[in-house]
C-alpha cells in the first residue's frame, strides 16, 4: 500500500510530526531533502506504524536563501544522523540540533547533493560517451566537435 | 544458485550480434560504467544498382560492475535489443578490477534471461513494445 502524504507548513513540521509519532507512527524510516532549484528545497520524513502497517510521510519546503528547519529530534531520536547528512548534502539548518558533518570530511567545501554541485569525477575522468559510432579511444586524438557530458558545466574540463 | 523470482535484477546480458555501437547506452548511463569501441566498416551493396554501407562494428563492450547502480536505463534505451536482465547473481570477486566483465562474459548470460531462447523477452515493465520475437 502506498504512504499517506501530509504536506505541511515549514511551521508546523515539529508538531505534525508530534502528532504523527501520536497516532502510532513509532518507527522512524528516512529523512532526506529534494532540491526544487527555484522552488527551494523540499523537505521529506517518512514514519512507520508497526501495528497498522501504515506508512506516512510528512512533506514541507523551505526557501532558497533561507534553508532553515526545525529540528524533529526531539520526536524521532534517530533522525538525528538523517538530519546531519541532509543538513551537510543540500546545505540546510536544523533548529535546536548540531548538524556537525557526519560523512563529509570536516573541511568539505559545498553541498553534493544540491543540483547545482558540480562533480569533480565528471570534470577529472574522460567521458566514454564522447565516442562516436565506429570509433575506438584511438579516435579521440582527431580533432572533431565533441558532445560535453552531462553534469558538465560549459568551460571546465576544456584544455 | 538459490531460487530468485525471474525479474531478478542480477546481471546485464548483451547480445553482441544486436548491438549497432549506436552508444546510446554508454551516454545515458549515469555512473559511466560501460565502456564501447567500435570501427567502421564498409559493406558491399547487396543489389546490383546498391550502394556501400558503412557500419560500425562492435570492438569492445565492457560494464564495470563496480560502478553499476543496477538502474537498468541502457536496458531500456537500447533500441535493438542488445541489452538484457539476467537474474544471476553472487559475482563477488576478490579484486574490483575484476568485475569489469567484457562481451565475452556479458554473452554467457544470455542463457540466463528468462524467455530469451523462446523469443519471448520483456525489457521490464512499461516498455512490453520491446518484447518482439527475435
Amino acid at each position: 500500500m502506498s504512504d499517506e502524504v501530509r504536506e505541511v507548513p515549514r511551521e508546523a513540521w515539529l508538531t505534525a510530526a508530534q502528532a504523527a509519532y501520536g497516532e502510532g507512527h513509532r518507527f522512524f524510516d528516512v529523512l532526506t531533502a529534494v532540491d526544487l532549484e527555484q522552488d527551494g528545497f523540499e523537505l521529506v520524513l517518512r514514519v512507520w506504524d508497526p501495528e497498522r502497517r501504515h506508512g506516512l510521510q510528512l512533506r514541507t519546503r523551505c526557501p532558497r536563501e533561507e534553508p532553515v528547519l526545525p529540528s524533529v529530534t526531539s520526536v524521532y531520536a534517530g533522525a538525528g544522523w538523517h538530519e546531519r547528512a541532509t543538513a551537510e548534502m543540500f546545505g540546510l539548518a536544523f533548529d535546536g540540533h548540531d548538524t556537525a558533518h557526519l560523512l563529509l570530511p570536516d573541511r568539505f567545501e559545498g553541498h553534493p547533493l544540491r543540483k547545482d554541485f558540480v562533480l569533480a569525477a565528471r570534470v577529472a575522468k574522460p567521458w566514454p560517451g564522447v565516442k562516436e559510432p565506429g570509433e575506438s579511444d584511438a579516435d579521440l586524438a582527431r580533432p572533431r566537435r565533441r558532445p560535453a557530458p552531462p553534469g558538465r558545466p560549459a568551460g571546465w574540463g576544456e584544455s | 544458485m538459490s531460487e530468485v523470482p525471474e525479474r531478478t535484477r542480477g546481471v546485464i546480458a548483451l547480445r553482441a550480434e544486436s548491438c549497432t555501437s549506436c552508444m546510446l547506452c554508454v551516454r545515458e548511463c549515469p555512473d559511466w560504467c560501460i565502456e564501447l569501441d567500435s570501427h567502421k566498416e564498409t559493406v558491399p551493396p547487396e543489389t546490383e544498382r546498391g550502394r556501400p554501407r558503412v557500419v560500425a562494428v562492435l570492438d569492445r563492450f565492457a560494464i564495470d560492475y563496480g560502478l553499476c547502480m543496477w538502474c537498468g536505463i541502457c536496458v531500456e534505451v537500447c533500441p535493438f535489443d542488445a541489452l538484457f536482465w539476467a537474474p544471476t547473481h553472487d559475482h563477488a570477486v576478490p579484486d574490483a578490477r575484476q568485475l569489469v566483465h567484457e562481451r565475452d562474459v556479458l554473452g554467457l548470460w544470455l542463457a540466463d534471461v528468462p524467455g530469451l531462447a523462446e523469443g519471448n523477452v520483456h525489457d521490464g515493465p512499461g516498455v512490453g513494445q520491446d518484447s518482439d520475437p527475435l
